[in-house]
């Protein structure tokens, strides 16, 4: 059973990025284009999701020569729950970046009845 | 600004490292110029606050301004008045011990354990000896300074030994309970705690100056004895209740020494509180003329007290109510009760196991932690 809780808009922001295409692997700065959000607003939102086991973090195992490994996040099954009650949860009209506002439409087109 | 991050990662905990080190792994996909300054600027700043507030920096910076808070408080006077010196020594000693048994703690049973209830109960803990260290000062300066100073150097050094040592004891108990690899089981901390300051609370509000009261009229202190009748009942059952809620909690092997401990975290937040309430109210006496009145009034023992020493104006009352004898009762108190508490509760812990089946009462009690 998930329970209603009290994401920012941000967090809902980030919540629909990753639900969108919720079997991917996201990068941390492939979320923050499309919520609009910068590293030090991004990161402790997803450190908060990852601590609350609504999303899974991992190191890419394969990476270019030349560059370092990036982080990966991914929703969990409990995350997807969570994700699906705040997008539904969230007021006609709010205003969110508009590939965060496609993720919302795209999940209400999902879950609808 | 990539290599300041990279530097700054040193100062999380573990747990926390592989975040900045994501940040900064990004930072090479963000195109360069203000954009990745930006970007690695976000990152330097999660680091920073996720060093304060996480395990990092926030428990000593804040214990390093409380502590330094009370040293300025009671470092004030000249340094030949022998309460000054004590009071000096108290604090730096008070200070060394505490962020010694941190370290140490730290290093046996792990940080602090994750829960807010433990958080609190060790900033409580430690907040609570702080202020009693700054309270005691304050009724020292007039308990001890002449001409009431009746007892020696010699026996006022010991008893500040004494007090030292009980502080010590009181602080490792509240490191070892509230610790993320704690023997206790949290809930039952928590209880414990809980019951005990209850406990605490309701003695000072029968005593705050250590003294029964004492009430003219029939009613009031046939009603004042009923409810010290009742307070004393009730102190007593705090810990022997911390027991049997413990002994409910834990796997059957574990009941009393789960217990054991319940009522131990119930008499030190008693003694804490009681000790921390009153001896405040001490220390307000000499600057409160209606708190003066007030006790002048309602002191059972007051006017036998008052007749062995000459009377002075103004810190008179603070003095009876604060003199070595009657601090030695408080520092008694702060010997005893966690003891007392411990054995009620691991008594009735063992009542209760003898009682309950012998298996876990319910799929969500928590093992004793290893």
């Amino acid at each position: 059973m998930v329970s209603r809780r009290g994401f920012s808009r941000q967090a809902v922001s980030v919540l629909a990025v990753l639900s969108a295409r919720p079997a991917d692997w996201h990068h941390g700065y492939a979320i923050a284009k499309e919520t609009g959000l910068k590293s030090g607003t991004l990161y402790p939102i997803l450190i908060r999701l990852s601590d609350g086991g609504l999303i899974e973090a991992r190191w890419e195992e394969e990476h270019p020569a030349g560059r370092p490994r990036r982080h990966l996040y991914q929703l969990t099954a409990k995350g997807a729950a969570a994700a699906a009650v705040a997008l539904a949860d969230l007021p006609r009209g709010s205003r969110v970046p508009p590939r965060v506002g496609l993720a919302i439409l795209r999940q209400s087109r999902q879950v609808g009845p | 600004m990539a290599e300041l991050l990279r530097r700054s990662t040193a100062l999380l905990p573990a747990d926390r490292r592989p975040w900045a080190e994501a940040v900064r792994a990004e930072a090479a996909e963000v195109p360069a110029g203000s954009r990745r300054l930006t970007w690695l600027a976000g990152g330097l700043l999660l680091t920073m606050r996720q060093a304060i507030v996480g395990d990092g920096l926030w428990y000593p910076l804040a214990f390093a301004a409380a502590a330094g808070g009370v040293a300025w408080a009671a470092w004030s006077g000249s340094p030949h008045d022998p309460a000054i010196v004590i009071d000096r020594v108290d604090v730096i000693a008070m200070a060394v011990i505490l962020a010694g048994l941190s370290w140490a703690a730290r290093r046996i049973s792990g940080p602090v354990a994750g829960s807010r209830l433990a958080r609190l109960a060790r900033a409580g803990g430690y907040a609570a000896i702080l202020a009693l260290v700054l309270v005691k000062s304050a009724v020292e300066r007039v308990a001890d300074a002449p001409p009431n100073n009746l007892v020696g150097p010699a026996v006022a050094w010991t008893g500040e030994a004494v007090f030292l040592a009980v502080m010590g004891g009181y602080a490792a108990v509240i490191l070892a309970c509230t610790a993320r690899r704690s023997p206790v089981v949290p809930g039952t901390a928590a209880i414990g705690t809980a019951l005990g300051l209850t406990a605490g609370i309701l003695a000072y509000a029968l005593g705050p100056l250590g003294f029964p009261l004492r009430f003219a009229g029939v009613w009031p202190a046939g009603l004042y004895d009923a409810a010290m009748a009742l307070g004393a009942a009730l102190a007593a059952c705090a810990p022997a209740a911390a027991g049997w809620v413990a002994a409910r909690r834990a796997a059957p092997g574990s009941r009393v020494r789960q217990g054991a401990m319940a009522g131990l975290c119930a008499g030190t937040a008693a003694a804490l509180a009681v000790t921390v309430l009153s001896t405040a109210t001490i220390a307000l006496l000499p600057y409160d003329a209606g708190l003066r009145g007030w006790a002048a009034s309602h002191i059972g023992h007051w006017t036998s007290a008052a007749g062995q020493v000459t009377p002075i104006e103004g810190p008179r009352v603070g003095y009876v109510a604060g003199n070595s004898a009657f601090a030695a009762g408080y520092l008694i108190v702060l010997l005893l009760s966690p003891l007392a508490g411990s054995a009620l509760a691991a008594a009735r812990a063992w009542g209760t196991g003898r009682i309950l089946p012998r298996m876990h009462q319910s799929p969500a009690t928590p093992e004793e932690p290893t």
